[in-house]
């Protein structure tokens, strides 16, 4: 199980060059042409989009060791590191919706802030309370190496 | 401006060369032009990185949230010049553009599998107290952010549209409508979680010390802040960011099934 879990740092270790980057930006684009024909055979009142059926295929395809991270890890690294700047569009998009903020903007803006913190917040020490349950009632390892 | 009011010929053709390169005249609508959308996402985008670099981190001029204000009111300015209104410039001027960055972020949400395959130790050890954890954090959410909407008085319509928003929006839209919410008021509210969690995501981290369980920061980052979320995540550490990376994932099926049964629940449907 260890031997299996450190199966990343072995990975690097071995220092294999990384997949040129049309290579890597190959596998992205297949991977979403798959998705993109997976996401509509789901039923309407259970929508999974596209990217989200992308992210668990990249998974499965890291975790079975048919993709290597040296495949994939210089772009999708890349594109994480642009994800604020590709967000700019969707905020600039709250510009064709200027009247519905005109009409409940206020309070509309007022709840998203408290339901963001509330979820950053709830989500992360019920996850805590759940690590603690597990330590002190089941007596389960909770350590994890950095 | 001007340039639109046809007093001289003169006037009258830059007016066109505008109008036809915005993509806003009558003929080019369609067709519109892609590069003004990308020039001022890059551009604002950029103001805001500068701002935030002179203003020494001052939260309010982080770059995505900068990038939005400005350019939402350069839009708002041109309309005016042009004598339309903001909703209708926006969608044959920018909106062309804005779509081609936005298409990347298909590439940029399945690439969070790398972070999430990088502490591939770290799910496996704690699967379960991640989906339980999500599970109920959401569903003791839904209970806050349903009686908070309340309070501040939202009406009905506003207060189901409130609820999807933990999902990615391409989930929470169509679940919005499901419940009788408004999906356009959601998709904002989508968007405001991330530029939220991209401005306030590390003063909030220090108030609430939530830094302490590391686990339990990355998914609270990625079920508030989406993917934006999970970018923060990754930098605060590699457990953060491979937790958030999972809970984009698996709070957006969370809430495909639970936040329906909440609204019947609560008498919203």
């Amino acid at each position: 199980m260890a031997a299996n879990d450190k199966v990343n740092k072995a990975e690097t270790a071995k220092e294999e060059p990384a997949s040129p980057i049309l290579i890597q930006m190959g596998i992205f684009a297949a991977i979403l042409f798959v998705s993109s024909l997976i996401s509509p055979l789901f039923p309407a009142s259970f929508p999974v989009p596209t990217p989200v059926i992308g992210l668990i295929l990249l998974y499965v395809l890291l975790a079975t060791h048919i993709v290597k991270l040296r495949n994939v890890e210089k772009f999708g690294d890349f594109m994480i590191s642009l994800i604020a700047f590709l967000f700019v569009p969707s905020g600039i998009q709250l510009a064709a919706s200027l009247d519905i903020l005109k009409a409940q903007g206020v309070q509309i803006v007022i709840v998203v802030l408290i339901a963001t913190i509330v979820l950053l917040v709830v989500v992360a020490y019920t996850t805590a309370g759940f690590i603690w349950i597990r330590k002190n009632v089941f007596h389960r390892d909770v350590n994890i190496d950095d | 401006m001007i340039i639109l009011t046809e007093t001289t010929p003169h006037m009258a053709v830059w007016g066109k060369w505008l109008g036809d390169a915005l993509g806003t005249n009558a003929a080019g609508a369609s067709a519109g032009n892609a590069l003004f959308g990308i020039f001022l996402s890059l551009l604002v985008y950029l103001i805001g990185q500068w701002l935030f670099k002179i203003g020494k981190g001052f939260f309010l001029f982080q770059p995505l949230f900068v990038g939005m204000v400005l350019g939402i009111f350069i839009l708002y300015l041109m309309a005016k010049a042009f004598g339309t209104d903001t909703a209708t410039f926006y969608k044959s001027a920018y909106l062309p553009g804005g779509n081609i960055i936005f298409w990347f972020l298909n590439p940029a949400t399945i690439a969070f599998a790398i972070p999430l395959y990088r502490r591939n130790d770290v799910v496996k050890k704690f699967w379960l107290e991640i989906v339980l954890s999500l599970i109920v954090g959401l569903f003791v959410s839904l209970f806050v952010i349903y009686f908070a909407a309340k309070l501040i008085g939202l009406d009905k319509v506003g207060i189901a549209s409130m609820l999807p928003q933990a999902a990615t929006t391409a989930i929470a839209m169509p679940i919005a409508t499901a419940i009788g919410g408004n999906s356009a008021v959601t998709a904002m509210a989508c968007i405001l979680n991330a530029v939220i969690i991209y401005a306030l995501g590390d003063w909030l981290v220090k108030f609430f010390r939530i830094n302490h369980d590391p686990v339990g920061a990355g998914l609270g980052l990625g079920t508030a802040g989406h993917t934006v979320g999970s970018a923060k995540a990754v930098q605060l550490g590699s457990i953060q960011g491979s937790m958030a990376s999972i809970a984009v994932v698996v709070i957006s099926i969370v809430v495909d099934i639970v936040v329906p049964s909440f609204a019947k629940l609560m008498g919203l449907m």
